[in-house]
């Protein structure tokens, strides 16, 4: 019968206008990203780090800033990490170079900024405010000029 | 005469006492018709201001969203806060527009949208104005509604409002012949156009089930009439550029929208006039039945607008004058017919 695509067409939009909504109140609901979301800011455990440096020279865009300092046993430890968000990829190279996992996305995708300098996220203080006891790398004073990278 | 209902007694109860504090009758006239005017624009006002948060309610609950639910409780105010934002938002003529059509044209939509009310009987002798042409009358002023869509985009001074307006021209000439001829059959079953007395006829047996097809027949032509999805050429702003009223913008592209939503409610209740036997109903006041069932048809409007894919153009001229026009004219005849064999064995 000619028509009943336009039937069926109904019977489905009131099946919906009945049915379960699937709406996420956002502001209020959240929903947990995939294991694999690449995307928000650069979640570093600064103890599993060896300030090697490998991440901020895969980066293709210089988005990794970090500098380090040397201690008496030939240790390298971070004194900085900033990450300059705004200039990110996300291609996901310093994640895969780096040699200790240090590294990955954290889950956010609320990235909005009201000025540019808001997108440049200190990781070092970050990831020690999450584990107050860590004292691995110290002040800037201390750091190794030398060895800073950029 | 039937018994006297509902708003016909308040409408008494208001002249008696209008009656003893004003000097004359004709003063009671006067502000019985400005009460009347004042009447009709806010139904037109809040049916617009209710459609639109049901629209958009409807609309999410099809799509198995939840729909506005920050302003108010439950979203109820969202509609009034996006008014006060189109009052706020600048007013923007285009360079070269021919001034006074451009000013004109949304006004003049408006016009026609509010002036069918005055024949829709909300309730037993609740009628603005009985007039023996009803029907006629409100086919008359409502096709009148297509002058300002066309002068809308005549005045624009732009291209793509120019040729938006002359297809929303066609397909408004298109729909409303076999809206016309739908109606025709049950006016020819009721012998009147006079509205109370379609109702009336329709005390016993409701036109849907005389007259489906001509139901079928108004249903799509009536939303093509209104612009509404499946037929929205008119409208569709990010596809074919808003036609018409591209370049309006804030209040004045507000009463386009308004026009729309009264043309909604003046379908539907025309619609339940015709078919569904108008302010009939046991039980409940007429006024409330008549309400009800508009409501009805208005979300059916809306059931159709959030199901149906839009047509391409061509599509929808071919199916107005190939398939509806031949069908509403078979509608008449075999109305005549019928008519004539109930005469004859009866
Ligand atoms: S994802 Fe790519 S662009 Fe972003 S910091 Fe890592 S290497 Fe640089
Ligand atoms: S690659 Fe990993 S270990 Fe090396 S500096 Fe970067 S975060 Fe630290």
């Amino acid at each position: 019968m000619q028509g009943k695509g336009l039937l069926a067409g109904m019977r489905i939009t009131l099946n919906r206008l009945f049915g379960k909504k699937i709406t996420v109140h956002y502001p209020e609901e959240k929903i947990p990203m995939s294991p694999r979301f690449r995307g928000g800011e650069l979640d570093l455990a600064h103890n599993k780090c060896i300030a090697c440096g490998l991440c901020a020279m895969a980066c293709p865009n210089q988005v990794i800033e970090l500098t380090t300092r040397t201690d008496e046993h030939k240790k390298r430890h971070l004194t900085s990490y900033i990450y300059h968000s705004g200039r990110c990829l996300y291609c996901n190279y310093c994640i895969e170079v780096c040699p200790t996992d240090a590294i990955c996305w954290d889950k956010n995708y609320e990235n909005s900024r009201y000025f540019r300098h808001q997108l440049d996220v200190d990781c070092l203080a970050i990831s020690r405010g999450k584990s107050p006891n860590a004292v691995v790398g110290t002040n800037p004073d201390d750091t190794d000029k030398e060895e800073g990278t950029t | 005469m039937q018994e006297v209902t509902g708003l016909f007694m308040v409408a008494t109860m208001l002249r008696n006492i209008l009656g003893k504090y004003l000097p004359n009758p004709q003063w009671v006239d006067i502000v019985i018709t400005l009460i009347n005017i004042g009447a009709i624009f806010t139904v037109i006002s809040l049916s617009a201001v209710i459609l639109v948060y049901a629209e958009r309610k409807v609309s999410a609950y099809m799509q198995m969203r939840i729909g506005p639910n920050r302003v108010g409780p439950w979203g109820i105010l969202q509609t009034v806060a996006d008014m006060i934002k189109l009052m706020s938002k600048e007013d923007i003529m285009p360079v070269g527009a021919d001034r006074w059509l451009w000013i004109l044209a949304p006004v003049l939509l408006f016009i026609p949208s509010a002036a069918v009310y005055v024949v829709f009987p909300f309730d037993n002798q609740a009628i603005f104005a009985d007039l023996n042409i009803g029907i006629f009358y409100f086919i008359a002023v409502s096709s009148q509604a297509t002058l300002p869509f066309l002068m809308a985009g005549w005045a624009s001074n732009s291209k793509y409002a120019l040729i938006g307006g002359m297809r929303t021209v066609a397909q408004m000439l298109s729909y409303e012949i076999p809206l016309v001829f739908s109606i025709l059959g049950v006016v020819m079953i009721v012998g009147s156009m006079r509205m109370s007395d379609i109702v009336a006829a329709q005390q016993q047996v409701w036109f849907i089930v005389v007259q489906p097809l001509a139901f079928i027949i108004f249903l799509i032509a009536a939303t093509a009439e209104t612009n509404r999805a499946p037929f929205d050429l008119v409208e569709s702003e990010s596809e074919l550029v808003a036609g018409p009223f591209t370049e309006y913008s804030g209040m004045r592209w507000a009463l386009f929208f308004l026009a729309e939503y009264a043309n909604l409610f003046a379908a539907s209740a025309i619609a339940v006039t015709l078919f569904l036997g108008g302010w009939n109903g046991p039980w409940l006041p007429g006024w409330l039945w008549f309400l009800l069932k508009t409501a009805l048809m208005i979300f059916v409007f809306m059931w159709l607008r959030w199901t149906f894919p839009r047509p391409r153009v061509d599509q929808l001229m071919a199916f107005g004058w190939k398939i509806l026009l031949p069908l509403s004219l078979v509608n008449v005849v075999l109305t005549g017919i019928g008519i004539y064999t109930v005469k004859y064995f009866s």
